[in-house]
Formats: C-alpha cells, structure tokens, sequence
C-alpha cells in the first residue's frame, strides 16, 4: 500500500539516527555492567536513577494519551501515535527497576537495617519488608504495562475499524487507567525513591514526582514530534496551533512542578523540624547547593520566562530548546533526588551516571522511533482526527 | 462623517471564516465580526494583529511582584520587626505565597482595566446590535467601502458565495 511505503521511506531516513542509538546504548550498557564490578556503589545508584528516568518517560506517553481521552481532547490527536509510542519505553524502564530490586536492593538502606521509628515503626516495618515490597513493584508495573497494552491494542484496531466504538472503549479504560495510576505512581516513587531516606517522609511527594515525570514527559513528547515533522511523517498534520498548545502544557506543568515544590520546601523550612529539614539540608549545602538552584532554574525559571510569549510556543525552535531546558533540569531533579543520600558531602558525577544516561536516551530514542514506525503515523480511524489536523492556535 | 458599509449576516461560523478570508484577499476593509461567541481562527482570517495584552499583563505582574516584595522587606526588617518563630527577619520562603497572590490580582485586575479601555466597555453603556441575533445564532461580518470604485454589486456576489442570511448595505452617520 502506498501508506506502508512513504513509512518505510520515512524510516529509512531515520535509520543512522536509530542505529547511533542502538550502538550508543548498547556500549552504555557494557559500560555500565563493566562498573557493576569496578564500582558496585556508584554504578548501581546510576542504573537505578536511569531506569526510574526511563519508566518515568515511558509512563509519561501513557498518561498523556490517557489524559488526552479522559478529556476528550481533540487537538492532540495528532500526537496520540507519539505518545503511544513513548509508553514502548515502559517495559524496558521496568526491567531495569526489576534488575536493580533482584540483584542489588541493598541500595535501600533499610534492607540491611530495618526502620525502627517511633509511632509508626510496625507499620513501617511491615511495609518496608523486602517480599512485600518486591511484591508491589510488581502489582505497579503490571498495572501500568496492562493498561498501556490494552490502550495501545485499540487505538491500533480504530485504523481499520473506524468509527467511535473504540474511542469510547478508550476513553473508559483511560479514565479508570488515571484512578489506578494516581494511587500506583503515589506509591511507587514513595517506594523507591523516599525510602532511600526511610526516616525522611513527605506526603506531597508523589505529586512532586508526578508533577516532575510528566513535565519532562511533554518536553520529549514535543522534540519526538518536532523530529518527526522536520523528517517527514507528521510534516503538514502537525503545525504551530499544536506547537502553540504543548508549548502551554509545558508552561503550565513546570508552573506546577515549581509550585509542588515550593509546597514541600517551604512547609519544611516553616515547621523546622529535625527529621524534615535533614532532606532540605543536605540538598541545599555543602557541593549541593548549587544543584539544588540549578534545579529550580532549569525546571521553571528559564523555560517559564523562554515559553511565555505566544510566538516562542509555537516556533518549532525555542520551543525545542525549553524542552531540551526541561529535561536537562528533569536529570538535575532526579540526581537530587536519588544520588545526594549516596554522596552526602557533595555530588560524585562518574563516568556510571554519564553511561545509564546514554544508556536511557538511545533505549528511549530507539523504542520510541520503532514503535511509531510500526503503525500509521496518525490514528486514522478516528472520527476526530480532521478535526484535530485544523486545529486553531 | 459617515461612511457606507456592508452587512452579511451568516448562519455559522465557518461561512463567516470563508467569507472573511475571501473578503480580506480581495481587498475589501474590513471593520468587524461579530459572533455569539468566540471563533477559533477568525483573528488571523481578519488579519488582526497579535493582541498587546499579555505584554500588559506581564509588565502589571513585575509591578506587582515587586512592590509587594518591597514591602514585605520593609514591614518586617525596616519598620516593625518581630520575631515569628525565631525566623530571620528577611524570611524570602514566607513572603513568596503573599507576593504571588498580589502580583496574580495586580496581573488580573490590571488586565481586566486594559481590556475595559481598549474595547471602550463601561457600565451602563448601551449596546449598539448592528443586526439582531449576534448574541444568538448569527454571525455577522461588516466590510467597508474603502474606495471610489466601490461596487456594491461584486460585494453582494462575493458574500452570496457563502450562503448568507441576508446582505445588507448601511449608511452610518457618526
């Protein structure tokens, strides 16, 4: 058919790219083995931090094109085969996290020494049980990986059956798909990623992860669709009305991000509690301390003040570099957030940590550029999608 | 002094999006659209200039921001310390909730003001219909004669193109 062949033509174009890609993770990921056994301390924290990195991407498709349904967005639908395509990077995310929990879950300090605090030490106990929680990381990834498969498996059958049946089907399953992902995302980054300080607790913390996961989500979303126009695939369908709106999503989502995370800070400066201000401490001085500002400057400051214009949106360009600002500011977050408990006097980049970040960015460019590859370019049985092609800035 | 216009009044609003379109490329000036409500896409079939409004907004935020910061420095280091939970006078992480909520309402109000002034509303200002049901279901564009050769004619046919309710030629004294 002709569709399958200017795909294939639009492939090929992008082929050196993906085999770069390929290569770059795969010598990452020897490196990283290599470190394993050189460096067990350091290596382990940088694949863990890469892989919550990678599912964060991953879930971050997911949720967009569930959000995009549950509100009935016609817009985006246009970028629905993206971000179907970013959730591909969900099964590769869960079998790093899967890896490090098997081989190396001393990285969790209470493993070794189980948390004894006041009040709620059974509980905590109880919960921070290696079997139960090996056992919950598993309910959370198969939860996520059931709802992407079933999500994807229809909007794939809408390009031959045509028609709103599946679109309803879809926008059921994403609604309860937001429900369930609210409470397992909660869960999961308290899981692991708050109990690498098992005596600090923050109850706005899952929402600060979220907030984070999906704003960086976005920023690849729009370089994956920017990358796609100037080759070719979405060339005409996407256009600055759609620019115009990620751009406002971007805006809006650092705007929260910043303000989540102002929430959490300021609540613990104001109470000034030993046990809270620890975390805040410890991330704030010493070599920190310029993360810590470089963090809130590359998460809100420069991309807010970047994308506000309406002209910046939707021109492909700056809003490429706002992304590019995003998701460098999303490594800076999640290297606070993760690797400051292993290095307390000041951060220790190695040579790991650059290896599970190339490592991550030539499995998602890989993954996701195959994955969009293998189906239309577009959902083309879905009633909406002229619409969503003239969409008005 | 007074000038001739033309009405054409449409049923939906992409014969008025066409219409516009058509009218703009051949010349015709056009004075304004009037909808029930607001229609993706009309501003750039009109030609209408980016709107100032958010360079508005965005200038009466900085003021806001910064007067209020102004003053939460000078009311609790400069003009009545007091100590509030053995916090630093110059407490920034307090001030920031107050100094947004201000520079939102300055932003806002300042804008709502501009926008009151730009489009010359005012209470108790009595609305001027230039046809009945604008506010309802018709969409109504108005082009102006802008030239001797004005043909009433070429309009007429021109707007007849996109099926409109009716085309009505005005004489407006101001």
């Amino acid at each position: 058919m002709n569709h399958s062949a200017t795909r294939e033509r639009f492939a090929l174009r992008l082929a050196p790219l993906l085999r770069q890609a390929t290569i770059a993770a795969g010598v990452a990921a020897a490196v990283l083995i290599a470190g394993m056994f050189v460096a067990p301390e350091r290596a382990w924290v940088s694949l863990w931090m890469g892989s919550f990195l990678l599912i964060c991407l991953g879930l971050a498709g997911l949720f967009f094109v569930a959000l995009q349904y549950a509100s009935g967005a016609v817009w985006s639908i246009v970028l629905r085969r993206v971000g179907e395509a970013m959730s591909s990077a969900l099964p590769a995310g869960a079998v790093g996290i899967l890896l490090v929990l098997i081989a190396h879950p001393s990285l969790f300090p209470w493993y070794h020494h189980p948390v004894h605090t006041e009040g709620w030490a059974a509980f905590k106990h109880a919960w921070l049980s290696y079997p139960f929680f090996f056992a919950r990381a598993l309910i959370y990834i198969a939860v996520w990986l059931g709802f992407g498969w079933a999500i994807r498996r229809n909007s794939n059958r809408q390009d031959n059956e045509s028609g709103p049946e599946l679109s309803r089907r879809n926008t059921r399953l994403s609604v309860i798909f937001m429900v369930a992902f609210a409470f397992t995302f909660w869960l999961a980054s308290t899981d692991w990623v708050m109990t690498l300080e098992p005596h600090w607790s923050s109850t706005i913390f899952g929402i600060y992860n979220f907030s984070g996961m999906f704003v960086a989500g976005v920023a690849a979303l729009a370089l994956v669709t920017i990358a796609l126009r100037n080759v070719g695939p979405l060339r005409g369908t996407v256009t600055g009305a759609h620019f115009l709106d990620l751009g406002r999503l971007l805006v809006a989502f650092s705007t929260f991000w910043m303000y989540i995370w102002f929430s959490q800070y300021m609540l613990i400066w104001y109470t000034n509690f030993n046990e809270e201000t620890a975390y805040m401490l410890l991330r704030s001085s010493h070599g920190w301390g310029k993360l810590f500002v470089l963090n809130v400057i590359l998460n809100w400051g420069v991309p807010f003040l970047l994308l506000l214009p309406r002209a910046n949106k939707k021109n492909p360009h700056t809003l490429a570099a706002g992304a590019v600002i995003l998701l460098a500011g999303r490594i800076v977050d999640v290297y606070l957030l993760i690797a400051a408990p292993f290095s307390p006097q000041s951060p220790v980049p190695s040579v790991w940590d650059f290896a599970a970040l190339v490592l991550v960015a030539g499995v998602f460019i890989t993954l996701t550029f195959r994955t969009f590859f293998s189906s239309e370019p577009v959902p083309l049985g879905d009633p909406l999608l002229p619409e969503s092609v003239h969409s008005h800035a | 002094m007074s000038r001739r216009v033309v009405l054409g009044i449409f049923e939906n609003e992409s014969s008025l999006l066409k219409a516009t379109r058509e009218s703009r490329q051949s010349g015709v000036k056009i004075v304004d659209a009037y909808t029930p409500y607001a229609v993706h896409g009309l501003d750039e079939a009109m030609g209408l200039r980016p709107s100032r409004l958010p360079w508005v907004c965005f200038g009466a935020a900085i003021v806001g921001l910064a007067l209020k910061l102004w003053f939460e420095y000078w009311a609790t280091m400069t003009d009545w310390p007091i100590n509030i939970g053995g916090k630093p006078w110059d407490s920034l992480p307090a001030f920031v909730p107050v100094t947004f909520e201000v520079m939102v309402l300055a932003a806002g109000l300042t804008t709502v003001f501009a926008f009151l002034v730009i489009s010359r509303l005012r209470p108790a200002k009595r609305p001027v219909l230039v046809a009945s049901g604008i506010t309802d279901n018709r969409f109504v564009l108005v082009l102006e004669e802008n030239d001797a050769h004005w043909d009433f004619r070429r309009i007429q046919t021109l707007l007849q193109k996109h099926e409109p309710v009716a085309v009505e030629e005005r004489f407006e004294g101001e």
